[in-house]
């Protein structure tokens, strides 16, 4: 039937950009921890060179991120109610706790890397590890518990932000030991061994991250009216470009091909562009659920 | 808050469509007795057209915050600056709200919005002020249809519960699970569906 709308109200879109790169901030900190915790928390030697760099970038990223939060707010001067009146059942307030926890264990665990004592390294690594998987699924969780928004409200929203912080944090990792190996120390023996194996690393967590994101889509499309109208908005409505065509193509099977097709395997230079890819397309994947998300109409 | 004989009020509003007229009185009503800032509403008519000529018909949805019994944006506010009163009535603590505009994003009714001239969350809350004082809301004393009718669900003689028990009536989606307090009496399925008329999403 011919149904025009001649007269309705929608509000300004509450949340945009800033968030989004908040979540794409703590996701590249949560990746670069665990990474930094492999050498130092479960003697994989091989990521010894990853380990102060990681942990340097964790909590530099994590003081970054939460202040652009406090931006966020329409009253930034008020942040400390979210200690004094908190309420226990808003993934926000998880995130208060997390977001101070996190940054000051990142410290502790760094301090003692840099003094040398292993032991209580490897203590406050281990420690580290559930906050920073927390400090990311939390931010899945904040999308998830917003019922309103049919993109959002799936089970499936933490799991697919933590494998997608491993994915970009990894991107990331390759990238640092790009620039410090091939442009910082020029004279010295490049460590390749090591940018291949994160090579791999990040080739699974691609495909992991691939095969959620196709999980998460079938069951949109079979789902309500409202959640097949979103997949139809990503696959090929207004958001189709970014998400077909940025984070699917650009940033997961281009960087696929690249480390994998044995021409470019073994060449640093596709490692450094399958990883900006890579970090590009996990970007567009943050904006598109945040964005995406909220421009799903409700009245 | 206010216990009477020991019962609770339960307060909710049924809006019978079959007596607006799409005047938007209630809109007005709304704005000026609540300074709701220009771009803004708490309250709004929701006005659609279906049919091909000459079969054809106007349909309007008189939209404002349901007072949900399971609210979304309460569950979900980190500061407990919203709340729900004894009396079903979801209320705003403006001087506790930090402005994270989560409720914004969790409530499923568009019904919150950001105050652009104090960066605040502001919604419609039944004209709490007027009911205190024993009046009615603002939109339900400006409606020139009486479409609008507010009262207390636990009160067997009001007017509401009398139409509730009555008439055939909707709700705005019930299935999100929030038991919302508003009710709608002959509302068009086009009208209370977001997608509806919407050439970009269909």
């Amino acid at each position: 039937m011919d149904v025009n709308i001649i007269y309705n109200v929608e509000h300004e879109m509450p949340l945009g950009v800033p968030i989004a790169t908040y979540f794409y901030l703590t996701g590249l900190s949560a990746g670069s921890f665990i990474i930094s915790t492999l050498a130092y928390g479960f003697g994989m030697l091989k990521f010894k060179p990853l380990g102060k760099i990681g942990v340097v970038m964790a909590t530099c990223l994590l003081i970054i991120a939460p202040m652009i939060l406090l931006i966020d707010l329409e009253q930034p001067f008020r942040f400390w109610h979210l200690i004094m009146y908190l309420r226990i059942t808003s993934p926000i307030t998880w995130g208060t706790f997390l977001l101070s926890l996190y940054p000051m264990n990142c410290m502790v665990y760094g301090y003692f890397m840099f003094k040398g004592d292993l032991k209580r390294t490897k203590i406050f690594g281990l420690i580290g590890i559930p906050l920073a998987l927390l400090v990311h699924g939390y931010t899945g969780f904040i999308l998830a518990l917003g019922k309103a928004r049919v993109l959002w409200n799936t089970a499936i929203m933490p799991p697919i932000f933590l494998v997608s912080a491993m994915v970009s944090g990894l991107a990331m990792m390759i990238l640092v030991v790009i620039i410090k190996d091939f442009i910082i120390q020029r004279g010295k023996e490049p460590n390749r061994d090591l940018i291949y194996a994160l090579g791999k690393f990040l080739v699974a967590s691609i495909v992991l991250d691939l095969i959620l994101i196709g999980i998460d889509l079938s069951v949109l499309l079979t789902s309500t009216t409202e959640a097949y109208r979103a997949a139809l908005m990503l696959l090929s409505g207004q958001f189709s470009f970014l998400f077909v065509g940025v984070e699917l193509l650009l940033g997961a099977i281009v960087p696929l091909f690249l480390f994998l097709s044995p021409f470019t395997r073994r060449w640093v230079p596709a490692y450094a562009l399958a990883s900006v890819l890579v970090m590009v397309g996990i970007f567009a994947m943050r904006c598109i659920m945040v964005i995406g998300g909220l421009s799903i109409p409700l009245s | 808050m206010q216990k009477e004989n020991g019962s609770r009020k339960r307060y909710a509003m049924v809006v019978d469509l079959r007596r607006c007229i799409g005047c938007h009185s209630c809109a007005v009503a709304c704005k000026s007795e609540n300074r709701v800032p220009l771009g803004v509403f708490r309250s709004w008519v929701k006005i659609i057209e279906k049919g091909k000529y000459p079969n054809i018909t106007r349909h309007f949805l008189p939209t404002l915050c349901n007072q949900c019994d399971h609210p979304p944006c309460v569950i979900n506010c980190p500061v407990q600056a919203t709340w729900k009163r004894e009396d079903g009535i979801v209320i705003i603590d403006e001087h506790r709200c930090i402005g994270c505009k989560y409720c914004l994003a969790s409530c499923p009714y568009n019904a919150r919005y950001i105050n652009p001239l104090m960066p605040i969350v502001q919604k419609c809350y039944f004209c709490h002020h007027r009911v205190y004082a024993g009046l009615e809301p603002a939109c339900v004393e400006a409606c020139p249809a009486r479409a609008r009718t507010f009262g207390d669900l636990n009160d067997p003689e009001a007017e509401i519960t009398k139409l509730i028990s009555k008439h055939p009536f909707q709700m705005l989606k019930p299935e999100m699970g929030t038991f919302p307090k508003v009710y709608y009496i002959a509302a068009d399925l086009d009208a209370m569906d977001p997608f509806a008329g919407r050439k970009e999403w269909t």
